[in-house]
């Protein structure tokens, strides 16, 4: 198992409810936000892209927020934050941005 | 307004090689039972960076968590088998991948298409790939279109975007023309663009675009199952 997420605390009091989730993962979906801005033709698709999903995920915090969760989200958002750090190409943070909310939206138990 | 092959260009016969491997039929032949979860997890892993599985395994755990498995052991067994397949997919080289997602995306829509209940009652010509529609007194379109369905009075011509980022000003003109040309011939052609991502995604960007796409349908990933109702 990736390192990465292979942490020893098995009840990190951040990422006990659905607000602690979405707010550990918010620090890498900016970091892909501020890669993709790299491309600047699209930098208004990327400010949108990135504005509504992030409105999304905001939706979500306010309507579930203290619901408790598993250890299994925390790991989900632990591999979800990997994997976008390992993002290095601007194009695939354009595209990411759209499914890196995804991804934590379905392991949430969400549609996105 | 006919139908017609188009002429295979250098480009198109590679394509038709991709288009042909077996990975792609397989991971199509999935993707068109799969939940809108397992389709988000195959997108991710197809555009991933890691081929690790583990770490896939971690980010779904609706799909792979203990949960899933007791809940439902064959999606588990499907989610188990998308995974694989897209795995291969990420494992191809970045430009070979690009093209494959496209031709799986293609598959998708084709089976789908297939699904629609007059159709699977008609010939298996009735859906198609790669074809070009023509209109009298109005000059061909350089592209073809990706699947069309050519059944008498139900065409339909339909464009595939891996991402919502493919979405643009020509592929919105070409399907808009299409449908305004069959509609001056009395034909109610109907224009679709299918994208393999989020249908707030692909808003964002058709947001942006000037180009005419109000008649044009959108199938998003959530709605990718409304091919198979026409």
């Amino acid at each position: 198992m990736d390192d990465a997420f292979r942490t020893p605390e098995r009840d990190d009091p951040e990422l006990a409810t659905v607000r602690g989730a979405i707010t550990a993962a918010r620090p890498a979906y900016e970091d892909l936000a501020a890669l993709a801005e790299d491309i600047e033709d699209e930098w208004s698709y990327v400010t949108d892209l990135a504005a509504a999903w992030t409105e999304r995920m905001d939706d979500v915090a306010t309507a579930r927020g203290d619901e408790r969760v598993g250890q299994g989200l925390a790991d989900a958002v632990r591999a979800l934050s990997a994997e976008a750090a390992a993002v290095d190409d601007p194009h695939r943070a354009i595209d990411w941005l759209s499914t890196y909310p995804q991804v934590l939206l379905v392991a949430l138990g969400e549609r996105p | 307004m006919r139908f017609q092959d188009a002429a295979p260009d250098a480009r198109a016969v590679v394509y038709a090689g991709i288009q042909a491997e077996p990975l792609v039929a397989r991971a199509a032949a999935l993707l068109a039972d799969a939940t809108p979860a397992q389709r988000v997890m195959a997108r991710a892993v197809m555009n991933g960076m890691t081929t690790e599985p583990a770490r896939w395994l971690a980010m779904f755990p609706t799909l792979f968590g203990p949960s899933a498995a007791a809940a439902d052991q064959a999606e588990r067994g499907r989610s188990e088998a998308l995974l694989a397949a897209s795995l291969e997919v990420a494992e191809r080289g970045e430009q070979v991948r690009s093209q494959v997602r496209g031709a799986i995306v293609e598959s998708l829509t084709e089976t789908l298409v297939r699904r629609r209940p007059k159709i699977a009652a008609a010939a298996s010509s009735a859906v198609r790939r790669e074809r070009r529609i023509l209109f009298d007194g109005v000059r061909a379109e350089a592209h073809p279109y990706d699947v069309t369905v050519e059944m008498a009075g139900a065409p339909g011509a339909i464009d595939c975007k891996w991402g919502a980022r493919g979405i643009n000003a020509d592929v919105l003109h070409q399907l808009d023309d299409a449908r305004a040309h069959a509609a001056d011939e009395d034909e109610p052609l109907t224009a679709t663009i299918v994208v393999f991502d989020a249908e707030r995604s692909c808003n964002v960007r058709l947001e942006r675009q000037t180009a005419p796409h109000g008649a044009t349908r959108l199938i998003a990933l959530e709605t990718l199952d409304e091919l198979t109702r026409g």
